[in-house]
């Protein structure tokens, strides 16, 4: 062997080794910390300058609040834009932002006063008419799926458009129940066709757009397509935000800069960054190496978290639940017909376990359609479907399905129990919880399995009434009112012979619970209160408990991983960047 | 045959291959259209998808104004035609142009491929050169390892490897994306931080290949008469190999570039969701998911077109270094 030989092949050797160690020794660190909180940091000096860099795996589709449908859209218009009103992080219930807002005794005008410092980054104030942009914008565009927040708005149906679809009607040239304060600009009011509980917060949906730049795509003679496809739309050149905005790389980063005039005080930091990425996988890398400064993480990615010392976790609950939904009118799964055998089907699963399981423990059991971060999850006593398999036996048994000589149950008819659970494939959560959910039904008696399939057939299928779907596990974000109309009224019942589509796809049905949800949200005696909007919430969410068309899951812990330099990031099931102007780097 | 002739055949050549080149595109327009449509699902329900109060009858209303609820021959006429004025539609999520939106990430596709296919130059050929050279020794049996990885090794295994080992661990290389956040974009050694593990990877496969192309080429042409011829005139072994003996081994290497480009455009997929580089194969992912489709289509045509114009400038490279190619 030559000198030269020998050398190379002891440098192959040492970059071996180093791969080696480096892959094997990870640093360890301290065990989760908790951030830094707003009372935390206080007291210590606050520092001006740096850059925040969110990960998102998604990249924002538009910056125009009235096209606006996805989460990473939402995020970057609430920090450009501001809204009138903002939900209590922690459990949901509005509260003033831009504007005060008061309710007329007859439930049915809503009177807004916005902020008198409540600028536009042009120096011009933030006005009643600027809210009237917004809501004009709703009527006008094509292409939003924002209409039915409004429709309860007085005149809105008669000025929205295109005419004779949904109920818009495109008759009138304004809005008749949109007053503007001629005295003072920075006030007006909404006068609604009837009392609508989740009004206050559907009113809040867009956020006032700014008149000087939209104002001309809303003329007599502008057509849908001038608002939907505006430059500014992807483009925005004026904010009433604790940003502005300045780039959109598309498919990697959006930047938006400090806008100095914002009106609760120009925000601490220079720079705040949406950074877009392939996956989680790639969130948890750029956290461990600080190339991003904030983000979530899985649950499988926590213990790793846990060993970096640079990092501090979050941890609340999410404002949305993972559940299994029974087809309750399937003619192949009979048996889901059938309270005793739903209720069977929640005993017989260790949900405790598959949290474990599932996603490691990061979770909480849910046992209704609220959850316990929402005002009207229930005060109420709740069957807690402990695990018992033997009284899920006996349930089953009572409704009439007793072990065949394969173990198999069959009812009286000689049907076998076969029940399959299907699923969003690449949800690797999911996946797992239909396959642990079945092998904890076969020790039933029940033929289950799991079938994963693509989430965009799945939708269809799902909205569509589709009944060759037995069991399904998907998940629901409940953002915004509490109000569960559009999934458990029996109107939203998807009905294949009649084309009617709807979220109602466990196809259950109850008068009482329809009467609960209509007096929550539309009640008789037009109080909105949250007192006595809760007490129907408690009758409707005592019958899905004890009815169990879902079998309604659990619902996730978010972990929000944060760079320890961040200091008052506080986050909250109800929103993370509140504060964000108040947010700032310590160097 | 005078020279003349033999430019008329080679341009009918071309000719012919640009009108074959029609039906094969309107064969991939039919077969794209029909895969995008037929696959399960409705982009306005996926989208619509839990959005409280959302009514059939709003459904309906978006359908009609995208265009869905037409029978799906008439809507491939529609698109077919609009493609033939380069009119891709306007994507449904994003509401902006399908083309222009993509074009905006071509660019930065068509970076990490060239890199790619340079580094698959200067890895691959002289390790196939080196391997010929020491044929038999431990040299040529570590690059031979060294191929069978290359093929062996999936893509976004060996991409998340290299994370951790490179960017989580050691910290040497970022762990994702073009450019650290806040630098000018014109910052080159920060671009060519970013773009060496991804490039790296979707060089491997290339790498592999060239290197063994390269070993059996130098190997028959170095027991070749010219080369002894040279070796027997008292040449330089360094000026035989790289004067004679390579310059005939790397013709199979010239002529295969053409489409290797398109491919690395078309495979970058994988390597692009792995280092979550904002090309084309991403952002194509991302659209399929969403149901996107004037954005699936548009971005399925585009790599297509370069695929067929690579494979055009592929058979025409042929057609000249190798007369033997039939052209009449």
């Amino acid at each position: 062997m030559t000198r030269k030989q020998r050398t190379v092949r002891v440098l192959i050797a040492v970059l071996a080794a180093t791969m080696l160690v480096a892959t094997a020794c990870t640093p360890a660190g301290p065990i989760t910390s908790p951030s830094s909180t707003p009372e935390a940091s206080a007291t210590a000096q606050i520092q001006q300058g740096g850059r925040i860099i969110e990960g998102t795996i998604s990249d924002i589709a538009t910056m125009q609040p009235v096209l606006s449908n996805d989460t990473a859209s939402g995020r970057v218009i609430a920090l450009i834009y501001d809204s009138l009103l903002i939900q209590d992080p922690k459990n949901g219930e509005p509260k003033a932002r831009m504007a005060t807002f008061s309710v007329s005794s007859d439930g049915l005008t809503y009177s807004f006063e916005l902020n008198a410092k409540a600028n536009w980054s042009d120096g011009k104030p933030v006005t009643g008419q600027d809210f009237l942009t917004a809501v004009q914008a709703v009527g006008k565009s094509a292409k939003t799926v924002r209409k039915s927040n409004y429709q309860d708005v007085q005149g809105f149906n008669e000025y929205c458009g295109p005419a004779g679809t949904g109920k818009c009607l495109a008759t009138a040239s304004s809005i008749s129940g949109i007053t503007l304060d001629s005295a003072n600009p920075k006030k007006f009011s909404v006068k609604m066709t009837r009392v609508s509980c989740p009004a206050i917060l559907d009113l809040n949906t867009i956020q006032p757009l700014p008149t000087q730049v939209y104002g001309k795509y809303l003329t007599a003679t502008s057509k849908p397509e001038d608002l939907d496809t505006a430059p500014e739309n992807a483009s925005p050149t004026v904010f009433s935000g604790p940003f502005k905005f300045k780039e959109w790389r598309k498919g990697d980063q959006i930047i938006l800069s400090r806008n100095d005039t914002y009106w609760q005080g120009a925000p601490n930091v220079d720079e705040y960054v949406y950074k877009v990425v392939a996956n989680a996988t790639a969130i948890t890398n750029g956290l461990k190496t600080g190339e991003l400064t904030f983000g979530s993480v899985p649950a499988k990615d926590l213990a790793d978290m846990q060993t970096v010392d640079t990092v501090a976790i979050q941890k609340y609950q999410s404002l949305g639940y993972t559940f299994i939904g029974w087809n309750t009118l399937s003619p192949t799964a009979v048996g889901l017909a059938d309270k005793r055998v739903r209720q069977a089907l929640a005993y017989g699963i260790d949900m405790d376990a598959v949290i474990k399981a599932v996603v490691f423990g990061e979770a909480t059991k849910n046992l209704a359609h609220h959850v316990a971060v929402q005002w009207a999850y229930p005060t109420t006593a709740l069957e807690q479907y402990k695990y018992d398999k033997a009284k899920a036996q006996q349930l089953l048994k009572d409704a009439g399905w007793t072990p065949g000589p394969d173990g198999i149950l069959v009812n009286a008819a000689g049907k076998k129990f076969s029940l399959t659970i299907s699923t969003n494939s690449g949800n690797n959560e999911r996946e797992t919880l239909a396959q642990v959910a079945a092998d904890q039904y076969k020790q039933l008696g029940i033929q289950a399995q799991a079938r994963p399939e693509a989430f965009q057939g799945l939708v269809t299928k799902l909205t569509t009434g589709d009944q060759t779907l037995e069991a399904t596990i998907i998940g629901w974000n409940l953002g915004g009112d509490v109000d569960p109309y559009s999934i458990w009224h029996s109107s939203n019942v998807p009905d294949p012979a009649k084309k009617v589509e709807g979220f109602g796809f466990t196809g259950f049905k109850d008068p009482a619970m329809d009467k609960a949800i209509e007096e929550g949200r539309n009640p008789t005696n037009g109080d909105c209160s949250t007192a006595a909007r809760k007490k129907q919430y408690d009758t409707f969410n005592k019958i899905l408990n004890e009815n169990q068309p879902y079998n309604f899951g659990y619902s996730n812990n978010v972990l929000a991983v944060a760079q320890k330099t961040l200091q008052n990031f506080a986050p909250a099931s109800y929103s993370t960047i509140y504060n964000v102007h108040q947010w700032w780097i310590k160097k | 045959m005078a020279p003349h002739h033999a430019e008329e055949r080679l341009r009918n050549f071309i000719l012919r291959r640009l009108i074959y080149a029609i039906p094969t595109l309107i064969g991939i327009s039919i077969i794209t259209f029909a895969i995008v449509r037929l696959s399960p699902g409705d982009p306005i329900r996926l989208f619509t998808f839990g959005q409280r109060d959302i009514t059939g009858e709003d459904i309906e209303r978006l359908r009609h104004l995208y265009g869905l609820d037409k029978p799906l021959p008439l809507q491939y006429v529609d698109w077919l035609l609009a493609m033939v004025q380069l009119n891709f539609g306007r994507s449904f999520i994003y509401h902006q142009d399908a083309l222009q939106l993509l074009l905006t990430r071509v660019p930065n596709t068509l970076q990490l491929a060239v890199v790619a296919l340079a580094l698959q130059l200067v890895i691959g050929v002289p390790l196939g050169v080196i391997a010929a050279l020491k044929r038999g020794t431990w040299l040529d049996g570590a690059i031979r390892i060294f191929g069978v990885a290359g093929h062996a090794l999936p893509a976004f295994w060996l991409g998340l490897v290299l994370i951790i080992v490179f960017a989580v661990a050691l910290r040497w290389l970022p762990s994702q994306g073009m450019l650290t956040v806040g630098k000018d974009v014109w910052d080159l050694p920060d671009r060519l931080r970013h773009i060496l593990l991804p490039a790296f990877v979707l060089s491997l496969t290339g790498i592999a290949n060239y290197s063994r192309i390269l070993r059996t080429e130098t190997l028959d042409v170095l027991s070749q008469d010219f080369v002894r011829t040279a070796h027997a005139k008292g040449l330089h072994e360094r000026t035989v190999v790289f004067v004679h003996a390579l310059r005939n081994a790397l013709i199979p290497v010239v002529t295969a570039l053409g489409g290797i480009l398109a491919a690395l455009v078309g495979g970058a997929l994988v390597v692009e969701q792995v280092f979550s580089w904002p090309g084309v194969g991403q952002f194509t992912f991302q659209a399929a998911i969403a149901k996107d489709y004037p954005v699936v289509q548009a971005a399925t045509m585009f790599v297509s077109v370069l695929l067929v114009v690579s494979y055009l400038l592929r058979d025409i490279a042929y057609a000249i270094v190798d007369p033997r190619i039939k052209t009449g």
